[in-house]
């Protein structure tokens, strides 16, 4: 260290391809999606039809919306696992007001609702962490439960089959269908189009906003961030809340595309979302990750879980898979921190 | 290069000076980090805060740069009071006020690019605080690159996109005074900025510094290198127990009168070392390497001798300490305890081996804070307190930890007491005793008295001595040389991974040793270590 050397020293290719791995995580989840495909299409080539591709589409949607929430928690260095549980209470109750006091209510108000529900969870669990000064971790397990057992014991467990009209109709609504030509029918659903603005807003937030690197700042060293004058508890609202209102949303999307309440749904479903997350290279330890690397994450587990049946792997082993599919990825990751 | 001009204290009562730090008292629990400090900073000028570890100068720049609140006092800026109560500035006020600090641990974002660690919080404080703005990235581009340019740091596009962690010490240094370049500081604090920098990095700061001052930026530069103070010129503030105890003009004063007024006593300081009954050869180490950190490392230890190891942060010092100790086993190399080779690849196998390691971080790497002294000191001999139906008698436990705290003179209600109810000192000495449960055959003690007091900082120098008339090993690594030169033999002096130079602790000077670690004089590089 004679000099301020800062130049980066000369590598061969496979040096230079690990050195933009470690700067674009995302790589490596786009090689793992395409080997996967490649490797399902040769075994059985009616994979590459419209319809599937549809269908890992409509299934990426409400992955996708929660992921949105937990990559924004993640980079500020907390984390969530009570999305699914506020999910799954804003959506039943949504679901049960709407069909028996307003079976009228439209779509723009039902969404913002839905928001705004699971925005106050996501703040209430903010505020919680902030004022015991506990692990984001114990705190969400707790809300989670606690919200999950209160749906359950006060609100009801009967299933809604009758979705109220609106909420059936955005369901239903598809962007484009495209009839193949074994005359089968598949369908572009709409609710893709709520991805798509999650995605695009919370890009903007972590990428044009001083709220955004704020939250990369305190994900990197909260300690520092706040000594730089970053206000970690405005931080902390704003990561839960936005985690709680994505997961609102998502309820809705996920009732009207299974055109069905469930109280049970989507519980278990939080270790899943934060891998696909971590798949798109955002670091468990906070401070990092991208919002085309959680889709690209998501994607992936989305083509694991729906796909493997294409090449006759039991559904029982797809865990593994993905869970084999972690374990390189993690590897890789901290392999790359380390050097 | 701004001058110091004895007649200008006229020309400051025209206009109020821009810091004014008034009777400013901080206390923590029960103890008083600062007594009463008033001191008042003119614009354009440096000031060096020097004082010894623990006199208060960190606290004091924490209030300054509103990073803590001060117990009691006030801080003026341009003459008037700010903060609601005492010198309570908050960070956003103190940077609103122009105050910079560059922390030792730099305050760089490590996930962070460089552009945004450099103007980022410019941004933040024209916002107010408020983080519902919009980040404008092609503004804070060019922000960062003409602070870069004045630090003489690259300003392409793959440096500003560069994250920190990625870039070497020196750099990230003057990263961060472009930071502060980049918010129009008017005054940049500086904690002890060239610890761990080469000669050639220390002048490139410097300079940085000299073009700071021509600026009319205030200088805090925080300091124990008198070298470095005499050559920037300016004023100096010396700290002592908390209270500030001189203020001299640098260009008038010598270096020994403000090591005098640091230390608060003449320099000759007393030796413990006083008879040292060295025996046989008990370790012998020869070429142990650790590629990146340290390489070739010989020496030898006698029984009942203590040999003290000393560098700057990037010697190799630290690693040599956690290779000793197992916890981040050598590469290569042979290391002999009476005659035994042995291969410590784990803390377990150091333990084994009867070697005890006092860590330098007490609080992270040492001590379970909320346990107890008893589960604390009995950590290590678990086994050995078993019962007849094996499990730990709580009896024994309790005997063992009352023989070490008596042994020690911790001072503590009981063994029950929760370590972290007790003062550094004594936390110090806790740890101490852990280790000399198991009798360990060598003990290495890494940087044995960091934030402890005076007081602790005798008793803990008297429990070394003893322990080497007893017969042990004992290796002190530590970048405090009167620690060393108090208590050792011999004192070892790392550079760049290699032992360069091994020194008589009886007859060697404070600044010869440093003269060796920093790399200013021609020093024969031996690279082996003579056994006296």
């Amino acid at each position: 260290m004679t000099e301020t050397t800062i130049a980066p020293e000369a590598r061969g290719p496979a040096g230079r391809i690990w050195d933009l791995m470690g700067q674009r995580p995302e790589l490596f989840t786009l090689a793992l999606i395409v080997v996967t495909a490649i490797a399902v299409a040769i075994a059985n080539p009616e994979f590459v039809a419209m319809n599937n591709l549809f269908d890992i589409l409509r299934a990426s949607v409400v992955r996708g919306i929660f992921a949105m929430g937990v990559l924004v928690v993640l980079a500020a260095g907390g984390i969530d696992v009570s999305f699914t549980a506020i999910a799954a209470f804003v959506m039943y109750v949504l679901t049960m007001l709407v069909h028996n006091v307003l079976p009228g209510m439209p779509l723009w108000i039902i969404m913002p609702l839905a928001a705004a529900g699971g925005a106050a969870f996501g703040v209430l669990n903010g505020l919680l962490i902030h004022a015991l000064r506990a692990p984001s971790l114990i705190v969400t397990i707790g809300t989670q439960y606690i919200i999950r057992s209160f749906l359950l014991t006060f609100v009801g467990t009967a299933l809604f089959m009758n979705l109220p009209a609106s909420m059936e109709a955005f369901g239903k609504a598809s962007l484009f269908s495209w009839q193949g030509t074994n005359g089968v029918v598949s369908a572009l659903p709409a609710t893709v189009l709520v991805l798509v603005v999650v995605a695009l807003a919370t890009w903007f937030i972590l990428e044009r906003t001083l709220l955004g690197r704020a939250i990369f700042a305190s994900g990197g060293n909260p300690g520092i961030a706040e000594r730089l004058g970053f206000n970690l508890f405005q931080i902390r609202l704003f990561v839960f809340g936005w985690a709680g209102l994505l997961a609102g949303i998502a309820g809705i999307v996920h009732v009207a595309s299974n055109r069905l309440a469930n109280p049970f749904d989507l519980a278990g479903m939080e270790l899943e979302i934060i891998a696909a997350v971590v798949l798109g290279g955002a670091r468990i330890t906070g401070g990092s990750g991208t919002v085309l690397g959680t889709l690209l994450g998501v994607l992936l587990i989305t083509l694991v879980s729906n796909v493997l049946v294409f090449v006759g792997i039991p559904s029982t082993l797809q865990r593994a898979i993905v869970g084999i599919f972690i374990l390189i990825a993690g590897t890789i990751f901290a392999l790359r921190q380390r050097a | 290069m701004m001058q110091f001009q004895p007649d200008a204290a006229g020309t400051w009562s025209m206009s109020a000076p821009f810091l004014e730090v008034r009777n400013v008292r901080k206390s923590f629990g029960g103890v008083q980090a600062l007594k009463d400090v008033s001191l008042t900073l003119q614009a354009g000028q440096i000031y060096h805060l020097m004082g010894e570890n623990g006199c208060g100068k960190s606290t004091l720049i924490k209030i300054i740069s509103g990073a803590q609140p001060a117990t009691s006092g006030q801080i003026l800026i341009d003459g008037a009071p700010t903060g609601p109560l005492a010198g309570d500035l908050g960070a956003i006020g103190a940077l609103e006020a122009g105050i910079e600090t560059v922390y030792q641990d730099l305050s760089l974002l490590p996930n962070l690019s460089v552009a945004e660690n450099v103007a980022l919080t410019g941004q933040l404080v024209e916002a107010g605080g408020k983080l519902a703005r919009p980040l404008r990235r092609a503004a804070l581009h060019d922000t960062a690159a003409r602070a870069l340019a004045q630090v003489h740091l690259p300003t392409s596009r793959a440096f500003l996109g560069r994250r920190t962690d990625t870039l070497p010490l020196a750099t990230r240094q003057l990263v961060a005074i472009a930071r502060a370049i980049a918010a129009e500081a008017r005054l940049v604090i500086m904690d002890e900025p060239t610890t761990s920098l080469t000669r050639q990095e220390v002048e490139n700061l410097l300079a940085v510094v000299r073009r700071l001052l021509d600026q009319g930026v205030t200088v805090l530069f925080v300091t124990h290198k008198l070298d470095e103070v005499k050559s920037l010129g300016g004023h100096a503030i010396i700290m002592r127990d908390g209270q500030k105890v001189a203020e001299r003009e640098v260009a008038t004063t010598p270096k020994s009168e403000i090591s005098q007024l640091m230390t608060g006593r003449e320099i000759s300081e007393a030796r413990y070392r006083t008879e040292p009954k060295i025996g046989d050869v008990m370790l012998d180490i020869q070429n142990l390497t650790q590629p990146a950190s340290f390489h070739d490392l010989s020496l030898t230890l006698r029984k009942g001798e203590i040999l003290g190891v000393t560098g700057l942060l990037d010697s190799g010092r630290n690693e040599l300490a956690l290779a000793l100790s197992g916890v981040v086993p050598a590469h290569s190399g042979t290391m002999q305890l009476e005659g035994r080779i042995i291969d410590l690849k784990s803390p377990a196998d150091a333990i084994r081996e009867g070697i005890g390691y006092v860590p330098e971080d007490r609080l992270t790497e040492g001590l379970f804070l909320e346990k107890t002294i008893q589960d604390n000191v009995t950590l290590p001999v678990l086994d050995r307190l078993r019962n007849a139906f094996g499990m730990i008698s709580g009896r024994r436990a309790r005997a063992l930890a009352r023989e070490q705290i008596a042994d020690l003179q911790v001072v503590a209600p009981n063994v029950q007491a929760p370590v972290q109810s007790l003062s550094g000192g004594n936390q110090q000495r806790v740890l101490i005793g852990r280790w000399l449960t198991i009798n360990p055959r060598l003990l290495i003690l890494h940087g044995p008295t960091v934030g402890v007091d005076v007081g602790s900082k005798d008793t803990i120098f008297r429990i070394i001595q003893r322990l080497a008339d007893e017969g042990m090993g004992v290796i002190i690594i530590s970048d405090d040389l009167p620690e060393l030169l108090q208590n050792c033999d011999r004192i070892l002096v790392m550079r760049q991974g290699a032992i360069i130079a091994t020194h008589d602790a009886a007859t060697v000077s404070e600044d010869e040793i440093y003269q060796t670690m920093a790399g200013g004089a021609a020093v024969p590089a031996t690279g082996k270590d003579a056994t006296p």
